[in-house]
């Protein structure tokens, strides 16, 4: 029946081998999701809003130094902190693995932000301002979030929804235009790319080291890493053991037991630094 | 006969009764004048356009002026251009009617937009797609489906029957109001959509 | 009436009640106003987007993309994924096209100025007649002593304007601050090609890059980021091996698996050692006829002057750096270069940007010869020329030697008309060229900007012309470089200027002039648009290519929506021959590095100066995107910031946030220091782009904005054989002026970041290749 909803569960993976720090995944978020632009002040507070951030650390002292990038987003945690402290439940997680804000609930209290050991979740200090002219740019799928309240990567959950209207309900190629049989209608991993529905950030990663996809999704490229990843977690829950140095697969901060939507692929390091 | 002493404190109670029921009045009118609560208040527009005239007189589909109904998110109103298809000859019947058209050619004429005043609006954070619920409401495999207000639909309806679901008979009517009665809060979709099992996830709408 | 507490609450409270009553819970007035618009397409349907090919004009690589269009408004910028060189990817700046179409400091109209020259004062004017009538009576008079300043032009535009300067009798300059003309010659002199060539890093298994900051700004970074995906973790290939050899340390280097610094200038010396061993060695690639490449015994000989042992102590290589001896180091790397193939080796950035820049660009060039990477898979790989006989495939830049003569002549009153579209010399070229004082006191000079944009050059214009910007206007573009094959770019107006600006488009003003002038017969366009669809027509004409097409309106249409046409099949040469005797040649003229001004001591350093990773040279310094996207490494934003080695900081008592005085020979300019465990103890590095001293508040050194341009005090030694700036050429002092400011940075902003909070190794967790 056309009004059963397709279920999707989202996911991410992030292959650090190939992130490069190029920063073109943060200029993209802000141009689609109506970021605050960041003045310096904002930066010297320590209040900048960047819903996908390159963490960059160091490592070694000259002339043994490398420095390392790390992409940082919103972990869309399936046991997600944020949740059970919002007293006004402003954020939950919902059936498609997606933790969401919803903005005209948000009362302020920032205690999700307190209780995010990710630090992904920005509170707006100021009522947001754009040059009248520069407001042409603001996206319409987007709202504009008032002083006073919490804003988080949202997955691009406006770009998810307009590939499901376009695919699952109208059955159109994003392409070509033509029509799907009402038994395919299901988006899927080449038709999220090809009609711009994958996140910003993902889209524009010149080294693809973002991936986005559903993680049932066969044809998609995050399938095969998030079995695995799951399978760890069982693997961990039944107090077997799992060997880390020979996979990949890890996701950020596992020790807490968040269980992230976006995992990472490790860095392939040839000459690590000897620790001193 | 209150003391002398009372006087100045119900000089005061007065004042804030009336400050208060200054305050509830506006409160009121100014809460329930907003179409949600489908009390029907018309705003006075530009142009006095008579759907009667066009839809109930002279059949006109809904998609012909507000072509995007079927097609995208917004109905959007047409273009001063789209009018022109008709009123390049058709006239008025009455002098008063007249005078309307003539406001559309020189609008026309003149290459001035027509600034409308909105009869619904969306506020910044919802996300409607009047394309997806005419879809919905005109899809004929589709055998039982509930209108708004949780009344059951069991005939297949056509693209102007779906816009009287929640739009009321605008076709019947010389000004266009909402429906009368009928509320259009956020609980009104919620209902509508878990009647006709379709997702509640906030984000289906919320954006 | 006295105000005491009592009434004060009162008269509050009754405030706040008007202001509810006011206010009430209604409905802000604009959000109840809909719009009939006049006329409305068919094809366009309000409430959604269309997505249009175009090009991206915020950096000089040109990539194709598509934008997001929603009710007239463009509202994202995303990669083509038809065109070939990005494939679908942006980089950061490729976004920003969007804030410079809706920035709020565009020059609306076109004016004149009204103060003394360079004040910043300026009345609007029409464009007809007096814009218009002033540019024409400008040219007639003094067209023949014309010098027209653009950014780097290819494809129409670029023959339109040196068309144009032609039959007016004038020079066309193209400018760029950080200019690719070493890099060009050494191209030229190597493989003897006149377009830079494409790397194929897809399927290098190892590359070699000296000075090149390939995966932040130099030359085509989204294609080479593109690359460097596949070559580390491509499907069905293993995993590539990167090395890169830089006197600072760069994101490039940050991503390589091991980074030598180098000291500046002795990259060359290093790319010939590590040619000695593998000629000594016999490692060369099956099939390369090592005797006439390195020229019989004597090439031989001359190349033995460049073995490991006597190279190691000039380049500074100590065995910290290399993990033991230096020697054996370069040996290996020798050895992992020649086994490891395909593999390429690149260089340029600071390593071509000292004065013996070029011997050291052509040395890095060279080895791919020595292992079979020229015109083969994984190697280097030509590009061919342009699809049109007369439309320039390659712009054409000047050097630090043309800047300093055009000077000369402004100075000497020989220039009198000059025209600037999309350059800003006076910011991107060294003080000591005076190009500043030049135009500011040349009285017969007439200065005419078309730019959209104040800067510090057109603020010394005497009629500005604003331009449309690239989203609305036409255009085209020989991808340079190319992926190996032919590739032209079409750019199409996505949106019309905002009602309240009036630009007009520069090629249109050209062709409308030389139609004026008289010149039809050079320049017989009605306008820009009528002169791509001739090339557009021509291209169906040769019938190849991409593009399937009936007619030749059907070809023009699927041109516009493709955002391009590209011919696979018309590929640059699959290899070329080495000169005779190359690498005898090359080591003949091989030189140290001259760094004049300041010399050694122990407070003075040198200098490394390097394109900021969104502003570039400057060229963005007004969009606030880019200005707020953190520096990979260092994190900053908004701020022009020095490096400097943590333990020298130490040693001289700075601390973060310290602003520095940093001094050459020549000025002095002050930055916020920002002391790093990475910097070499004898380096500085200072970023590119910002200090302008007019315009977009986004871009300027106001107060308190600790924002200069580290241009100023670059000495203008020369690339030998290029005459271009050497850049990386300067030594300075740096002292502490005593102040101190909170640095505007990203580090810091969430607590994941701050290190000590929780060991990186935890955050970014790594594995051992063998393992994955």
């Amino acid at each position: 029946m056309v009004t059963k909803r397709i279920e999707h569960k989202w996911g991410m993976v992030v292959d650090l081998d190939r992130c490069t720090g190029c920063q073109a995944c943060v200029v993209a978020c802000q141009a689609e999701n109506n970021i605050p632009l960041n003045s310096k002040a904002y930066f010297q507070q320590r209040r900048a809003y960047e819903w996908i951030r390159i963490e960059r650390y160091w490592e070694g002292e000259f002339p043994n130094v490398k420095a390392k990038f790390i992409p940082i987003l919103c972990q869309h945690c399936e046991n997600a902190p944020c949740e059970p402290v919002c007293p006004v439940f402003a954020t939950y997680h919902n059936d498609e693995g997606m933790n969401v804000q919803i903005y005209n609930r948000c009362i302020g209290t920032r205690y999700c932000s307190v209780n995010c050991p990710y630090t992904v979740r920005f509170f707006n200090f100021w009522e947001p301002v754009w040059p009248k002219r520069l407001r042409n740019q603001l996206n319409p799928d987007v709202t504009i979030r008032t002083r006073g309240i919490m804003e988080k990567c949202t997955f691009c959950v406006q770009r998810l929804r307009r590939g499901e209207v376009n695919i699952e309900r109208r059955g159109l190629e994003p392409l070509t235009g033509e029509r799907i049989p009402a038994a395919d209608r299901k988006l899927n991993y080449r038709q999220m790319k090809e009609g711009n529905h994958l996140p910003a950030c993902v889209q524009a990663c010149p080294t693809n080291a973002l991936n986005f996809a559903d993680q049932y999704d066969e044809t998609g490229p995050v399938k095969k890493h998030f079995d695995e990843a799951n399978e760890q977690i069982e693997t961990r829950h039944r107090g077997g053991h799992v060997d880390e140095a020979h996979t990949r697969v890890y996701r950020l901060f596992e020790e807490i037991g968040t269980k992230p939507n976006v995992i990472y692929l490790k860095k392939v390091e040839p000459f690590p630094l000897e620790k001193a | 006969m209150p003391s002398r002493k009372m006087l100045p404190l119900m000089i005061a109670g007065g004042v804030v009764t009336v400050i208060m029921g200054f305050v509830v009045v506006v409160l009121l009118i100014s809460w329930f004048s907003n179409p949600p609560f489908g009390l029907g208040n018309a705003p006075a527009q530009p142009i006095a356009f008579p759907h009667t005239v066009h839809v109930a007189e002279n059949n006109i589909q809904c998609e012909f002026c507000h072509r995007n109904v079927t097609k995208g998110a917004a109905a959007t109103v047409p273009a001063v251009e789209t009018c022109l298809f008709c009123h390049k000859d058709i006239d008025g019947g009455t002098v008063t009617a007249q005078a309307e058209i003539d406001k559309v050619r020189t609008a026309f004429e003149t290459d001035t937009p027509i600034n409308w005043e909105r009869v619904h609006r969306l506020p910044d954070h919802v996300r409607f797609i009047h394309e997806a619920h005419i879809r919905y409401f005109t899809d004929e495999t589709i055998p039982v489906k509930y209108g708004i207000n949780g009344e059951e639909i069991t005939q297949s309806l056509d693209v102007a029957q779906t816009c009287t679901i929640c739009h009321g008979d605008v076709g019947n009517k010389t000004v266009v109001q909402p429906k009368i009665g009928q509320s259009l809060k956020m609980g009104t979709c919620v209902d509508c959509h878990r009647q006709n099992s379709v997702s509640t996830d906030c984000t289906i709408c919320h954006k | 009436m006295k105000l005491t507490r009592r009434n004060f609450l009162a008269w509050a409270g009754l405030g706040a009640v008007g202001a509810v009553a006011c206010e009430g819970f209604g409905i802000r007035r604009g959000e109840l106003d809909i719009q009939s618009p006049v006329r409305l397409p068919e094809d366009l349907v309000r409430g959604s987007d269309n997505w249009y090919a175009s090009l991206c004009r915020t950096c000089p690589s040109c990539e194709g993309i598509v934008v997001r269009v929603m009710e007239g408004r463009a509202k994202k910028i995303q990669g083509n994924p038809l065109y070939p060189t990005n494939q679908g990817k942006t980089h950061a700046r490729c976004e920003a096209g969007l804030q410079a179409l809706y920035h709020p400091d565009r020059i609306a109209t076109p004016m004149r100025r009204s103060g003394p020259r360079g004040s910043d004062e300026f009345v609007p004017i029409k464009w007809q007649p007096d814009g218009i009538d002033s540019l024409r009576n400008a040219l007639r008079a003094n067209g023949s002593s014309s010098v027209m300043i653009t950014e780097p032009l290819r494809g129409h535009l670029g023959l339109l304007v040196e068309r144009f300067a032609s039959a007016i009798g004038g020079e066309h300059l193209g400018f760029e601050a950080i200019d690719n003309n070493t890099l060009r010659a050494a191209v030229k002199n190597v493989f003897q090609q006149d377009t830079l060539p494409d790397f194929d890093f897809d399927n290098s298994r190892f590359i070699l890059s000296f000075g090149a900051d390939f995966l932040s700004t130099w030359v085509s970074p989204t294609r080479y980021n593109r690359g460097y995906g596949e070559f580390r973790q491509g499907e069905g290939r293993d995993r590539g091996m990167f090395y890169q050899i830089d006197s600072r340390f760069s994101m490039t280097a940050a991503n390589a698996d091991k980074w030598l610094p180098v000291r500046p200038g002795w990259e060359g010396h290093l790319a010939l050692s590590l040619a000695q061993v593998i000629v000594s060695e016999n490692l060369q690639a099956r099939g390369v006829d090592v005797d006439t490449l390195v020229g019989g015994d004597s090439g031989i000989q001359a190349l033995n002057n460049f073995r490991p042992e006597t190279v190691a102590p000039l380049a500074g290589l100590t065995p910290e750096m290399t993990g033991g001896d230096p020697v054996e180091f370069l040996k290996n790397l020798a050895r992992s270069f020649a086994s490891n193939r395909p593999s390429i080796a690149i260089g340029g950035g600071s390593a071509g940007a000292q004065s013996n820049g070029l011997f050291n660009l052509e040395a890095i060039y060279a080895l791919n010869f020595l292992v079979g990477s020229v015109g083969g898979k994984g190697g280097v790989r030509f590009n061919p020329g342009s699809p049109w006989d007369d439309v320039p495939a390659s712009s054409k830049v000047g050097s630090l030697e043309d800047w300093t003569r055009v000077a000369e002549q402004i100075r000497s009153g020989k220039t009198k008309l000059l025209l600037l579209h999309g350059a800003d010399p006076v910011h991107g070229l060294p003080d000591s060229v005076r190009l500043r004082d030049a135009i500011a006191q040349a009285n017969d000079l007439f200065v005419v900007s078309f730019s959209p944009f104040i800067d510090d050059t057109s603020v010394m214009a005497d009629l500005i012309l604003p331009d449309r910007v690239s989203l609305e206007d036409w255009g085209d573009d020989i991808a340079e470089p190319g992926p190996g094959y032919q590739v032209v770019g079409m750019q199409q107006p996505v949106v019309n200027p905002l009602g309240d600006l009036d630009p007009l488009s520069f090629p249109d003003v050209l062709l409308t002039m030389a139609q004026e002038l008289g010149k039809e017969s050079q320049l017989p366009w009605a306008n820009f648009k009528a002169m791509l669809r001739e090339g557009s027509d021509a291209l169906f004409a040769m019938n190849r290519g991409s593009i399937e097409a009936s007619s030749a309106d059907e070809f023009w249409n699927n041109l516009l929506r493709r955002g391009g046409w590209w011919d696979e099949r018309r590929t640059g040469p699959a290899g070329v021959n080495a000169p005779d005797g190359l690498f005898r040649t090359i080591a003949g003229k091989a030189t140290g590095p001259d760094f004049a001004g300041i010399g050694m001591g122990s407070d003075s350093f040198y200098l490394a100066p390097f394109a900021h990773n969104t502003l570039l040279d400057g060229y963005n310094g007004h969009l606030p995107w880019l200005q707020a996207a953190p520096d990979p490494l260092s994190t900053v934003t908004w701020q022009t910031w020095v490096e400097l080695n943590d333990v020298t900081a130490k040693r001289m008592g700075v601390k973060e946030g310290d602003i520095l005085r940093i001094e050459s020979s020549k000025d002095s300019i002050r930055a916020v220091a920002y002391p790093t465990p990475a910097a070499p103890l004898d380096v500085i590095s200072v970023p590119f782009g910002q200090g302008r001293k007019h315009g977009s508040d986004y871009a300027t050194d106001r107060p308190g904005r600790e924002s200069s341009n580290v241009m100023d005090i670059l000495e203008t030694t020369l690339v030998k054989g290029t005459g271009s700036l050497a850049w990386a050429g300067t030594r300075v002092r740096v002292s502490k002026t005593g102040e101190s400011v909170s640095i505007s940075k990203l580090e810091g902003n969430a607590r994941a970041v701050e290190i000590g909070l929780t060991p990186a190794e935890k955050i970014i967790k790594t594995i051992a290749p063998e393992n994955a």
